[in-house]
């Protein structure tokens, strides 16, 4: 089973996310969702930490951090 | 309703789509094939024949319009010669790969550079590696048969595999000579509707390919499946035969070859001509037979080996050049690679004759066949590769 | 673990399973997760070719592809046997790359036109052969870098939106993965005609365009803007401009790409005006035929 290496995994900021879904929509692999329309949730066995989430956020509500 | 007149091979051909109920055909014109799918257009046109006819713009197109509609469960039928079949090469390569049992006629005509419109059989033996079925027709009856055939044997679960029904441009393609057509609805006893096992394209019933990640095996798989061809084509054979009193031995047929010292091999509509020059040499006395080799590829090796211990030479006539090759002609090469392991071996001669698609007379044939028993005569090979058109037999005929 | 299960489940519900072999920040898989969830499950999808392959194997749909150099013949040959099994309930899809479509199957995807295939015929135009490692296609605009351009393309891009119009089909428009709503839209639309359709997306390659994959989305975004990669319909030899955003100058677009780093700025306005003129020309006929 191969596995996705990352550098940097994002991250988001529950105060700040106004639940608009542009990270949902936008991420490249389909692998953010906005669960039931309430919290935005990660996938993080196929995200490949590309950043496009955050940098469509309008709102800067999600960072990318180094991988540990 | 069963019926006989004379035929072109081109018609025949589009006669064994037609019965075949051939579904889908992607059509582009090359002489000497181009009869074939105008015939079929006609049929089409006059409703005679239910079939999707693709007006595509090349051979390359053709070839991967007949992979499309085979994946997608149709059955294909097309048509090529010559420069169309190298052009379309790329796309050959899919369907033995795929397990895609699309019928094509391979119209033999000469390849340029040193070719021309007139047939020899370097186009259809191009493709003898890509792992399409390979048989060889005589004359217009045969090639409408081997069609209708052609689709039992690929469709056959043991095999799934492409089966092109060979024959010469001009001598047989538009030769006429009687052919009988049989009746619609014995072919369709005879032969089912198409149904892919391994796979299908329907969003109901997607099943993709299964994909076999060890290239070795999976090529193994393409070549067991060559080998159970063998069975197949004569198990049809002898199917076809009991139900429309016409066979063709499978891959290889003998042809007055009980008594004799050696043969003479050869392919295609020179087998027509080479019948009547050995019946002639048997009436004077001569001891020479001849076999037709009908199934190119899946090659009879072990038919061949049983067959070749009754004679001490064979000529291998070759209506193809192979250059630098390790000694002669395509078919040539085969049969030796077929015999070397047996412990007494025919003594081998190789004839290249009817380059591209000069005729092969009787007076040439008369030459390789007494070439082949004096080999016997003396227990040796004068000449191993006689290219046979740059000797001087004087006239013509 | 509970999160896990939710996602497999949201991927149940996707014709697309998340975490495909494109390039970080691609815009591949997302113009196909966009693509499927407007055509529905009812479709097949033809297809082959490097990068975009990365992304069809992805695809739980039925899907087949045999090298990009058939783009469209295997899709004609499916067609038919579609039509012989009374199958035209099914959505055919081909999908080719730019250098598929430009160049190697450019003569493919003109027939499969000419003789209006009930197909939709998408380009997945990234603008270069990228998965040869970033090679100029026929599609690569004047100016880019590729490794067989180093010094920039002499030449510029050919307009195939354009000429596939010019062969009365149907309908021919222009995506963007930036303006999904657009996108949809426009398959929608293209699923429910008869005959030829054809899409031309423009697919950001960070890899290949040389920007950092967080700005894929905003990359194609400035395209648009710029008035590069104007989105519009041709439906019926009639052109509608689909979005009219003000224009942004190419330089924002340019910039923002390393692949036009060595431009200098006599070449920069030369594509400003050439941009200019598409754009005032697009304008000038929007609402009009724009084929002979």
């Amino acid at each position: 089973m191969s596995q996705i290496i990352r550098a940097f995994r994002p991250t988001v900021d529950k105060d700040k996310c106004v639940k608009c879904g542009n990270c949902q929509t936008y991420c490249p692999e389909g692998t953010v969702m906005l669960r039931d329309g309430e919290e935005v949730v990660f996938d993080y066995r196929f995200c490949k930490g590309c950043g496009v989430c955050a940098n469509e956020c309008p709102v800067d509500a999600i960072s990318m951090v180094k991988e540990a | 309703m069963s019926f006989t007149r004379m035929m072109e091979g081109n018609e025949a051909a589009a006669w064994g789509a037609r019965l075949s109920r051939a579904e889908v055909v992607p059509a582009y014109p090359i002489t000497p094939q181009t009869e074939v799918i105008s015939h079929i257009a006609t049929f089409i046109a006059e409703g005679k024949m239910k079939a999707q006819y693709i007006k595509v713009e090349g051979e390359h197109t053709a070839m991967a319009a007949a992979v499309g509609a085979s994946v997608a469960g149709a059955r294909v039928f097309t048509a090529s010669a010559s420069q169309g079949i190298a052009y379309m090469e790329e796309a050959l390569w899919m369907p033995p790969g795929r397990r895609l049992p699309i019928v094509m006629c391979m119209v033999n005509r000469a390849l340029a550079p040193i070719g021309g419109l007139r047939p020899d059989h370097n186009d259809s033996l191009m493709q003898r590696d890509n792992g399409w079925i390979q048989l060889y027709c005589e004359n217009s009856q045969e090639v409408l048969d081997t069609i209708i055939m052609a689709y039992r044997i690929g469709e056959d679960r043991r095999v799934y595999l492409p089966v092109a029904s060979c024959y010469d441009g001009y001598f047989v393609s538009a030769t006429a000579t009687p052919t009988t057509v049989p009746d619609q609805v014995e072919v369709d006893e005879f032969l089912p509707p198409y149904v892919h096992e391994m796979y299908s394209l329907m969003p109901e019933t997607y099943r993709p390919r299964p994909f076999e990640m060890n290239i070795a095996k999976a090529r193994y798989e393409v070549q067991q499946a060559h080998e159970r061809a063998k069975v197949v084509i004569e198990e049809v054979d002898v199917e076809y035969s009991k139900r429309f009193s016409r066979g063709y031995d499978g891959l290889l047929e003998e042809y007055a070859c009980d008594d004799v010292d050696a043969v003479l091999m050869t392919m295609g509509s020179m087998t027509g001509t080479a019948r009547d020059v050995v019946d002639e040499m048997q009436a004077s006395g001569k001891r020479i037979g001849l076999l037709k080799l009908r199934g190119f590829r899946p090659f009879p090796t072990e038919e061949l080996q049983g067959l070749a211990k009754r004679f001490h030479a064979i000529g291998v006539v070759d209506r193809n050049t192979s250059y630098g090759s390790a000694g002669g002609g395509i078919v040539s090469m085969e049969v030796a690679r077929a015999l070397y392991p047996l412990e007494d071996r025919p003594l081998l001669l190789n004839f290249h004759v009817g380059l591209g698609g000069s005729d092969v007379t009787m007076r040439q044939i008369g030459y390789m066949a007494d070439k082949t028993l004096e080999a016997v005569e003396t227990g040796r090979v004068e000449k191993a590769v006689d290219w046979v058109e740059l000797v001087d037999l004087g006239e013509v005929m | 673990m509970e999160i896990n299960r939710q996602f497999d489940e949201y991927y149940e519900n996707s014709y697309i399973q998340g975490g495909t072999a494109c390039c970080p920040g691609c815009g591949g898989p997302l113009f196909w997760r966009m693509t499927l969830e407007a055509l529905g499950p009812k479709t097949i999808i033809y297809g082959d070719g490097p990068c975009a392959y990365c992304a069809i194997r992805n695809i739980k749909l039925p899907n087949f592809g045999i090298h990009f150099s058939f783009v469209a013949d295997g899709s004609t040959g499916i067609l038919a046997a579609l039509a012989a099994k009374g199958r035209e309930d099914i959505t055919v899809v081909s999908s080719g790359g730019d250098g598929a479509i430009g160049d190697i199957s450019f003569g493919k995807v003109s027939a499969a036109a000419e003789r209006n295939e009930n197909m939709i015929q998408i380009c997945v135009d990234n603008e270069a052969y990228m998965n040869t490692g970033i090679q100029k296609s026929g599609l690569t605009p004047f100016g880019a870098w590729t490794t067989t351009t180093p010094l920039g393309k002499e030449t510029p891009k050919k307009e195939i939106p354009l000429i596939i119009a010019q062969h009365r089909v149907p309908y021919v428009a222009t995506t963007s993965v930036a303006y999904p709503r657009d996108l949809q839209a426009k398959l929608k639309k293209a699923s429910g005609i008869q005959g030829f359709k054809y899409l031309h997306t423009v697919i950001p390659c960070p890899t290949g365009w040389r920007f950092d994959p967080a700005k894929s989305v905003e990359v194609v975004r400035l395209g648009v803007e710029t008035w590069v990669w104007p989105l519009y319909e041709i439906e019926g030899g009639v052109l509608r401009v689909t979005l009219k955003p003000k224009q942004r100058p190419v330089e924002d677009y340019l910039k923002a790409q390393n692949r036009f780093r060595h431009l200098s700025d006599d070449q920069i306005k030369f594509i400003q005006s050439e941009t200019d003129t598409r754009r005032q020309r697009l304008l000038e006929n929007d609402g009009k035929r724009i084929i002979l």
